[in-house]
């Protein structure tokens, strides 16, 4: 089999991001259930650049002509599930923060309250 | 009577006028909480001339964020009931005691201030056509029917207060805070109330554009909670 320099780049590419899953899930940087999503667009990629025609077979089988039409929904529906697990992490992160934030704010409350004697007590 | 009311005002950037605000509160109710939301100006400095308490949060969280902290630090420290009321001067003291009234009486365990019952001071015709959207999207959205739907002066129950969680940090809080009203089962009320629009709390209020955000926030919020 011989590669032209576009599959050697994008082979190299998509291997190096397999490796970083693999590392990322036994390092437990990222959860099971990411690492295996990640793994499995990681290898579908990496079939589509060695074997370019099984692309246009699998479209072809459901319908759609080309392979590359193919390869284009599929990134579109990938970057939104990817985009949407985001926000939803950038959500609990926000959370997070401001639950921290809250427990500061009361740890570090200043208070100024009235003495039995009518002075004031500075905290 | 007064001495189990705390008074929780979440400020932002108002190092202008919250030591007299806060004063004024603590002249009749002693326990005064102002939550400094991490404001770029001195305005946690500025409020213990006038609060019992000055929280601060560190960083910028939002006036959702403010109010449940200073509504978690008032239950910490025992409140019986919880008022939260606005930084910017344009709400009345004598107003509290009105709407702490239905709530002692037992007729209510939460009391929403209304300035469509009540009277709106100098409101500007932009504004009021912003609130009275307000009021429609809570009818239809939240189902629940009142005349006032953003309206910062509120009293809540030790129980009521218990059973708000506020997770929507930033505006849309008052939304979120009317939804908790209606699932809590609570017995809810309004109480008319005077608001006093000035060129310092109009500067501060919501445009047009902010209200639209404040929708989209809810939506995400509800949509990802």
């Amino acid at each position: 089999m011989s590669l032209n320099v576009f599959q050697i780049i994008a082979l190299g590419v998509l291997l190096a991001l397999f490796a970083t899953t693999i590392f990322g899930a036994v390092r437990h940087w990222l959860g099971r259930g990411e690492a295996i999503l990640a793994s499995m667009v990681w290898i579908a990629g990496i079939v589509a650049v060695l074997w370019p025609e099984a692309t246009t077979n699998l479209a072809r089988a459901v319908g759609i002509r080309r392979g590359a039409d193919l390869l284009l929904y599929c990134g579109s529906v990938v970057a939104m599930v990817g985009f949407l697990m985001t926000y939803i992490r950038l959500r609990r992160l926000r959370r997070d923060v401001t639950l921290l934030t809250r427990n500061m704010a009361i740890r570090d409350a200043h208070i100024s309250e009235p003495t039995a004697s009518g002075d004031v007590h500075t905290d | 009577m007064a001495e189990g009311v705390f008074v929780v005002i979440p400020a932002y950037n108002e190092s202008a006028c919250i030591a007299q605000v806060a004063r004024e509160v603590r002249e009749a109710y002693p326990n005064v909480v102002v939550v400094d939301d991490g404001s770029s100006d001195n305005t946690a400095e500025a409020a213990k001339a006038g609060a019992t308490y000055v929280l601060r949060h560190p960083i910028n969280r939002g006036q959702g964020a403010a109010l449940q902290t200073g509504i978690t630090f008032a239950l910490q420290r025992g409140a019986s009931h919880v008022v939260t009321f606005d930084a910017d001067g344009q709400h009345r003291v004598e107003d509290i005691a009105a709407l702490l009234a239905p709530l002692r009486a037992g007729e209510a365990e939460i009391a929403l201030g209304s300035r469509f019952l009540g009277d709106a001071v100098d409101m500007p015709a932009a504004r009021r056509r912003v609130l009275k959207l307000a009021v429609l999207f809570t009818r239809v959205v939240n189902r629940v029917e009142l005349t006032d739907a953003h309206n910062g002066l509120r009293a809540f129950t030790r129980r009521a207060a218990e059973r708000i969680d506020i997770t929507l940090d930033r505006m849309a809080h008052a939304s979120e805070l009317i939804d908790q009203v209606r699932r809590s089962g609570l017995a809810y009320t309004e109480i008319p109330v005077q608001i006093r629009y000035t060129e310092y709390s109009l500067a501060k209020g919501q445009t047009s554009r902010g209200a639209f955000r404040i929708v989209l926030h809810y939506i995400l919020g509800r949509v990802f909670q």
